[in-house]
C-alpha cells in the first residue's frame, strides 16, 4: 500500500485525525515494525542459518543442547530464531531431519512448528507462516482503524487517513521515533510524511 | 440538628463478563506481545471471530481453553 499523502497534502481534518489515530494505536506502531524486522532478518539470513544447521548436523552436539519435542524424539538445538523458538536437527540413518521448535516455558514442552529434510525449506515454511501472521495483523489493524475513524468522526470520508496510517504502520523503521506530537508538528510545516 | 438519614448500601452487582476481547486486550491478559497473539491466531491455536468491519475478537472461551492447555 502506498502513502496517499505522498503527492497530495492532507486536509486539516485529515491531519488532526491521523495524529489522533497514531496516538490511539501507538502500541501497534511500536510493535509491528519490530516484529516485521525479525521476520525480514530471518528471511535474509535463511541460507546462512540453513548452512550453519547443516554443518552442525555433521558434528556431534553437546548433550545440554538436546531437547525432547512433542513428537517424543530428541532434537539438537542449533540456532535461536526468536525468543523460545529454535532451529533444530536430529540425526537419521541417511542424514538429518530439521525442525523449528517452540519452547513453552510454563509447560516445559517443545512443540514442532515445521519439519523436513531440507533445512532451507523448513526455514522458508516457518518464515512464510510469520509473513502470513503479519498479514493477519495488518488486516486487523486496518479494520480497527476504520472502526475508530468512523466512530470518532462519523460522516467523513477518511479512507486516505486509514490508508496512510496502515502505510506508516507497515513500512516505518523500528529505529524511527514514533513521537506522534513531534511527527505531527513536522507534518504541518512540510506536509504529512506518513 | 437535622440528621441525615443513612442510606443503605446497595449491593453492587459486578459488571457482566465480556464475551470477547480485542487482540490488544488478549495480549495484555496473557502477558505477551501482539505478535504472539496473532501467531496463535494464524496457527489456529486461538480461534477469533470477526466484528463489524472485520476487526478480530478473541472469545473469552478461547482464551480459557488456551490457558487450560498451557
Amino acid at each position: 500500500m502506498s502513502n496517499p499523502f505522498e503527492h497530495c497534502r492532507p486536509t486539516e481534518l485529515e491531519d488532526k485525525v491521523h495524529a489522533e489515530a497514531a496516538r490511539h494505536f501507538a502500541e501497534h506502531l511500536k510493535q509491528f515494525p519490530a516484529s516485521r524486522e525479525v521476520v525480514e532478518r530471518l528471511e535474509r539470513d535463511a541460507d546462512k542459518i540453513a548452512l550453519a544447521a547443516n554443518r552442525a548436523a555433521a558434528k556431534p552436539t553437546p548433550k545440554e543442547n538436546v531437547i525432547q519435542a512433542d513428537d517424543g524424539k530428541q532434537w539438537h538445538k542449533n540456532v535461536d530464531l526468536m525468543e523460545n523458538i529454535h532451529f533444530c536437527h536430529r540425526p537419521i540413518s541417511y542424514g538429518a531431519e530439521y525442525a523449528v521448535v517452540e519452547h513453552f516455558p510454563a509447560r516445559g514442552t517443545n512443540e514442532i512448528l515445521n519439519r523436513g529434510w531440507n533445512a532451507t525449506e523448513v526455514l522458508k515454511a516457518f518464515t512464510h507462516g510469520l509473513r502470513q501472521t503479519l498479514q493477519v495483523w495488518t488486516e486487523d489493524v486496518s479494520a480497527q482503524v476504520l472502526e475508530f475513524l468512523s466512530e470518532k468522526f462519523p460522516g467523513h470520508d477518511l479512507s486516505r487517513v486509514a490508508d496512510a496510517f496502515i502505510h506508516k504502520c507497515t513500512t516505518q523503521a523500528v529505529s524511527q521515533k514514533h513521537s506522534l506530537t513531534q511527527g505531527h508538528a513536522q507534518n504541518h510545516s512540510r506536509g504529512m510524511r506518513i | 440538628m437535622e440528621t441525615i438519614p443513612k442510606t443503605e448500601a446497595q449491593p453492587t452487582t459486578p459488571p457482566p463478563e465480556r464475551l470477547a476481547y480485542s487482540v490488544q486486550e488478549a495480549a495484555d491478559m496473557l502477558g505477551v506481545n501482539y505478535f504472539s497473539v496473532y501467531r496463535l491466531i494464524q496457527r489456529g491455536k486461538l480461534k477469533p471471530c470477526r466484528a463489524l468491519r472485520g476487526k478480530l475478537l478473541v472469545p473469552r472461551t478461547e482464551l480459557l481453553k488456551l490457558l487450560a492447555t498451557e
